[in-house]
């Protein structure tokens, strides 16, 4: 009995193998703004201690985002399908220029953001990650997954990374990808915001993947880009204000 | 020389060493598993083997052979994993020849129990490290106040016989240890007996050397199981709090402290305080950390519909409990404190409590100046008041919310408030005529005592359907005020003027309120499409109030005196029912419609409860159809305009519809109007926001209009009387025409970033009220327009400096005695500075000097409110402050209001407390932050 149970856990992976390596990965984005807090060393103990209490357990603030995937390309965006539970409506706000593109044939990456109320768009090759492959198993969305680890030294963020041994593709959210399977979760700064991959579908694609028309921005490189993000730290830190404010978290 | 050679000799041997491996290898092998079968497809990686960083990695193939191809021949951590199996990783050390072919490498499958129980059911992290499986026992769920024992019972691989003895994979545990450390002794189960499931996060169970290897040294090969329990870090837990005590000159005293304690579901504060320096409550910091996370109160408006606003949460500075609010006149003494008790799991449920109270004695002795202008003359008062008062409120607040589930939830509010207040006062009116002669004075000595009682209640049942966009909501409110009044009136009217005599009249007054209201709303929305939604509402309720004005004269055996007394029963009914389409999509919300309402209003009025009726019961029925519109446009660039226009009804308070006339100061009496219709007007307000959040800069503007269709004023009726000297009558009428406009603007640009920051606000408010004194319209123009700008500069993180300016100006303007226009000024300068002169000592000082100018009347008064403070913190953690403050280093503290409306213009000047210093001593749990504050968000 047991034989046979192991022989379809090992069958699992296969199937996935045979299909076509498309479709989308809806994750579900916890912002937990106290945890942000908690992570801003140059904020006196007493502030961030005060935070976590008046915000006590409200400080969760949850969304959804999209990942469409095909063999070797990757697009990521914000989803308009609404995860805090809304009752009677309510206001839509403007959406914002958001999405992240990755070539893996080509080595490029494609993204569009606003960041400080200016669209920027970033062509550049890519450079994934210095990613560390921990001894850890978990479960996400019905994949065992393992764990890996990437520190950002820009935004001072620990990454922690868990990707599905059965999904082969180097993909992944919000920009992240180089592992030998799909990230299935990404967890920031020990859940200051945790993108969990809650729903994936296998199937074929019309023009999720294309790149949206008629974006305008400033064009510039990952490193100008990073350039801009270290001076704004810089300035936050100095005036003693969360810089994440107005400034996309990762 | 020597060490060159033996350096050079010793990099050619390495050379040669490394001479004998090629530049470039490969690597491959062929993974299998315990029984010898190839693995299927696993995942090979190469790790940098100082950091595990990930360098390569490959899918070996179905018969479980890999192959890397022209790696550079270094070491590498080779780290194996597939699907059901523990990684594996090894070391592989730079080879000799060009392939290194490592052959058959064995992977282990990870037992059945673990793949299923741990990872699938349990959604818990499993981690290898080396022998050793650990995983977090927080996810196995057991019944609260279970011991760790009953905890592994449910752990696979996992065996705890009857008598609590331990087995993992078979093999007995000798060894318990918490947080790597002996648990009492060395009997394993004391700890798995003792401890409680809930503290434990971690399981792990590996096989150390025995006791006789660690001490020997000697490794026997034997090795035993441990196991090892990791507790939870309950870093969410823990009580802070703070306590002051000031002493100052003059008797003068302070003292307040409040405790929190809280953990991840719970908070709960006590706060108290107690002084004689006119705090009547604590400030909105300290009230917002006594709150907790309660501070944002949820939006729950049980009133559904237009003009019901919405928003998920806003910051409640208090609701009349503990803030302070001294209006700056007299002098009080006060007492107040509270508890209050917060309940979230994060989860369903939401539960919060909090009962407060507070005293204030005010001991007040205030001038006012008021000139009234009648359509050919003008006549002055001029009071001194003394009142004393104690007032006190006991109030109780408690909310729950409870998520029934997704789709349903319910929120129950109650709120009491028991208040009583004691007030004494003796006022001197001087009458004056035009040429400022005196012509009477009226004493008025008044005692009174009230008690009210006051409770909101409601409850608001919220429901999703399972079509997107559609959703249903219900709410029931029940309201209750009681209000109780007793006066002991005394006044006395002597005039100046040898020919006329003086009056006195003593009274004694009761007056008993009562109103109880019963609510209920109703909303129904639904998605048309994805961007246009329908909702339809009603509003329904019924409040039914009884007032009673007994006046009794004590000199005739405190018989009723009719003519002053009155009682009323009254019925109010309001219903509305509208419905609305609403647009919302990228940035455009707007929303339109319509509601018909009525009001149905039903009173009776006699002199004494069951005498008979002084007129006819009164029935009126008032039916109106008002629009809504309401639009907001989020703009590119951080943009937000809005707009609204709607058509406000309000109903005639049941007082101005009393068909007798009730007064209490002799000279000033008031009518009823029984034939008042509803206040009618629209009202357009719109306002534009701009944030650019790179710089940090803001600046919003907002206005709004409203026009009087019909407006309830009160005519005046001044006339010289022979007994009172001038009697005043005002009744309330509708009045046609009238508007307000007012504006409002604020902004705020860094000038050198985080350096030097200017902000600036203002306004412009214009309104026309148009009232009748003595038959004849007056229509009073007032204008007013304000502006403030502030700079505040941080040139270093130890010095704050502060430097801003106001200037209010007030305009008013009489169409029946243009002469008497006013202009009256208020404008303020104020500087203040903070800086840090040593690590753990501050100075602090403010100067704002206030001018109050009114050309017309040659007043002019300047006063410069100067304070200072030093203060030191002291111990560990900063944990003791010590305070010297000097407060209006000057003396010359005084309240000034200047204002005026309608026909009269009026100044106001109280005592209030000027100098004194104080020295504190406070004591902080958390610690008192040893930097000056740079901002003021949280």
């Amino acid at each position: 009995m047991k034989k046979i149970f192991l022989f379809l856990l090992l069958l699992g992976p296969i199937l996935v193998f045979s299909q076509e390596m498309e479709g989308r990965i809806r994750y579900l984005v916890v912002d937990n703004w106290t945890k942000q807090m908690e992570h801003l060393d140059y904020l006196s103990k007493q502030r961030r201690e005060k935070v976590a209490y008046m915000w006590g357990n409200r400080s969760e603030w949850k969304s959804y985002s999209n990942l469409f995937f095909k063999a070797n390309q990757t697009k990521y965006e914000n989803s308009e399908e609404k995860a805090e539970p809304e009752y009677e409506g309510g206001y839509t706000g403007r959406k914002e220029v958001f999405f992240q593109k990755r070539d893996f044939d080509k080595n490029t990456q494609y993204d569009g953001l606003t960041m400080l109320g200016k669209t920027y768009l970033i062509e550049d090759s890519l450079a994934a990650p210095k990613w560390r492959i921990l001894n850890d198993l978990k479960e996400v969305a019905g994949h065992v997954c393992m764990k890996a680890f990437a520190q950002d030294t820009l935004r001072k963020q620990k990454i922690v990374a868990w990707f599905a041994q059965d999904i082969l593709h180097s993909g992944g959210p919000a920009g992240f990808y180089g592992l030998p399977g799909m990230i299935l979760e990404i967890d920031v700064n020990e859940g200051a915001l945790v993108l969990t991959a809650d729903l994936i579908e296998m199937k074929k694609l019309t023009t999720e993947l294309d790149t949206p028309a008629k974006i305008k921005g400033k064009k510039v490189k990952q490193a100008d880009y990073d350039k801009l993000i270290k001076a704004h730290i810089k300035e936050k830190t100095e005036a003693e204000e969360p810089w994440f404010w107005g400034i996309r978290y990762i | 020389m020597k060490r060159f050679l033996g350096l050079g000799i010793m990099l050619l041997a390495l050379n040669i060493i490394y001479a004998q491996n090629p530049a470039k290898v490969t690597i491959k092998g062929n993974v299998i598993d315990t029984s010898n079968a190839p693995a299927p497809y696993p995942t090979v990686m190469l790790l940098n083997p100082t950091d595990s960083s990930l360098i390569n990695f490959t899918r070996a193939d179905e018969k479980g052979a890999f192959e890397f191809k022209n790696l550079r021949n270094v070491p590498y951590l080779l780290k194996i994993s597939l699907l059901s199996y523990q990684p594996r990783q090894f070391m592989v050390p730079a080879h000799d020849k060009e392939i290194n072919d490592l052959g058959q490498v064995k992977i282990k499958p990870i037992s059945m129990e673990l793949m299923e129980v741990v990872i699938r059911s349990a959604k818990a992290n499993l981690s290898f490290r080396g022998d050793t499986i650990e995983y977090d026992a927080s996810t196995f769920k057991v019944p609260p106040g279970s011991t760790v024992e009953d905890l592994l019972r449910r752990l696979p691989g996992i065996d705890v016989d009857a008598d609590g003895n331990i087995k993992s994979q078979g093999k007995d545990v000798k060894k318990v240890t918490v947080d790597g450390k002996t648990f009492f002794g060395d009997d394993p189960k004391a700890a798995t007996k003792n401890l409680g499931a809930e503290t434990i996060s971690k399981v792990q169970v590996f096989n150390e050397k025995s006791e006789q290897a660690k001490i020997t040294g000697i490794d026997d090969g034997k090795k035993e199981k441990v196991m090892n329990l990791e507790l939870k870090a309950e870093f969410k837990k823990g009580t802070f709090g703070k306590i002051t005590g000031a002493l100052g000159d003059q008797e003068r005293w302070a003292a307040r402290g409040n405790l929190n304690s809280f953990n991840t579901k719970e908070q709960f504060s006590i706060i108290g305080f107690g002084n004689n320096i006119n705090q009547t409550g604590v400030n909105w910091e300290d009230y917002g950390e006594f709150k907790g996370q309660n501070a944002f109160s949820d939006y729950d408006n049980g009133d559904f519909g237009f003009n019901s606003g919405g928003g998920r949460f806003y910051y409640s500075s208090g609701d009349g409990g503990l803030t302070n609010r001294f209006d700056g006149r007299g002098f009080t003494k006060n007492y107040g404190g509270g508890a209050n008790y917060n309940f979230d799991n994060g989860k369903k449920s939401k539960f919060n409590a909090s009962y407060t109270y507070n005293q204030t004695d005010l001991n007040l002795d205030e001038f006012a100046f008021r000139q009234t202008f009648l359509p050919d003359t003008t006549f002055f008062n001029n009071d001194t008041t003394n009142q004393g008062e104690f007032r006190n409120n006991h109030i109780l607040n408690s909310r729950l919310e409870q998520k029934i589930d997704s789709n349903n939830v319910i929120i129950i509010k109650a709120n009491a408030r028991i208040s009583n207040q004691d007030a004494a006062s003796l006022q001197n009116q001087f009458f004056s005529n035009s040429l400022e002669k005196a012509n009477n004075r009226l004493s008025v000595d008044n005692n009174s005592n009230r008690d009210t009682w006051g409770l909101t209640s409601s409850l608001i049942f919220r429901h999703r359907f399972k079509k997107k966009g559609r959703a249903f909501a219900l709410s029931a409110a029940f309201n209750q005020n009681q209000n109780d009044l007793n006066e002991n009136f005394t006044s006395l009217n002597r005039f100046f003027n040898a020919t006329s005599f003086t009056q006195q009249i003593r009274q004694l007054n009761r007056d008993n309120n009562g109103n109880d209201e019963v609510k209920s709303s109703l909303l129904y929305t639904d998605a048309l499409t994805k961007k246009w939604f329908i909702e339809t509402f009603y509003n329904f309720s019924q409040s039914s109030s009884q007032n009673q004005r007994r006046v009794t004269n004590p000199e005739l055996n405190n018989q009723l005196i009719e003519n002053l007394s009155l009682f009323s029963d009254n019925r109010l009914l309001y219903n509305r029912l509208g419905t609305g389409l609403r647009y919302s999509h990228e940035g455009l919300n707007l929303s339109f419609g319509l509601a018909a309402l009525q009001y149905d209003l039903h009173s009776e009025f006699s002199r004494d409860k069951g005498q008979t009726l002084v007129a006819p019961a009164l029935d009126r029925t008032f039916t109106h159809v008002t629009p809504n519109v309401d639009l907001s446009v989020e703009l590119p660039n951080n943009i937000y305009l809005s707009t609204a226009y709607n058509y406000n009804v309000q109903a005639p308070q049941f007082n101005d519809l009393r068909p007798v006339s009730t007064y209490n100061n002799p000279s000033f009496r008031s009518e009823g109007n029984p034939n008042l219709t509803p206040e009618l007007s629209h009202n357009l307000s719109a306002g534009i926001n701009y944030w650019d959040p790179s710089s940090f800069s803001s600046i919003s503007v907002n206005m709004e209009y409203s026009a009087k269709q019909s407006q309830i004023v009160y005519n005046q009726v001044i006339q010289p009387d022979d007994q009172l000297g001038l009697l005043s009558i005002t009744r309330p009428e509708n009045v046609k025409g009238g508007n307000q406009f007012s504006t409002f603007f604020w902004m705020n640009r860094p000038l050198i970033k985080t350096k030097l920051t200017l902000s600036a606000n203002g306004g412009f408010n214009f309104s026309k009220n148009p009232a009748f004194v003595n038959g004849i319209e007056n229509e009073t123009n007032s204008k007013n327009s304000n502006v403030g700008i502030d700079l505040n500069a941080t040139p270093s993180p130890k010095f704050i400096l502060s430097l801003g300016g106001n200037l209010n100006f007030t305009n008013i303007s009489y169409s029946i005695q243009e002469n008497q226009n006013q202009k009256i000024r208020n404008s303020s300068i104020d500087g203040s500075l903070k800086y840090q002169f040593a690590k753990k000592s501050f100075v602090e000082s403010n100067l704002d000097y206030n001018i109050f100018r009114n050309d017309r009347f040659d007043f002019k008064q300047d006063i410069p409110i100067w304070n200072a403070s030093v203060r030191q913190l002291f111990g560990k953690g900063n944990k003791i402050e010590v305070r010297l403050a000097a407060f209006d280093l000057l003396n010359k503290r005084k309240s000034i209001q200047q204002n005026g409306s309608s026909n009269y213009v009026e100044r106001r000047i109280s005592n209030t407390l000027a100098r004194y210093f104080m020295l504190s001593v406070s004591y902080n749990v958390r610690g008192y932050e040893s930097k000056l504050k740079k901002n003021n968000w949280f």
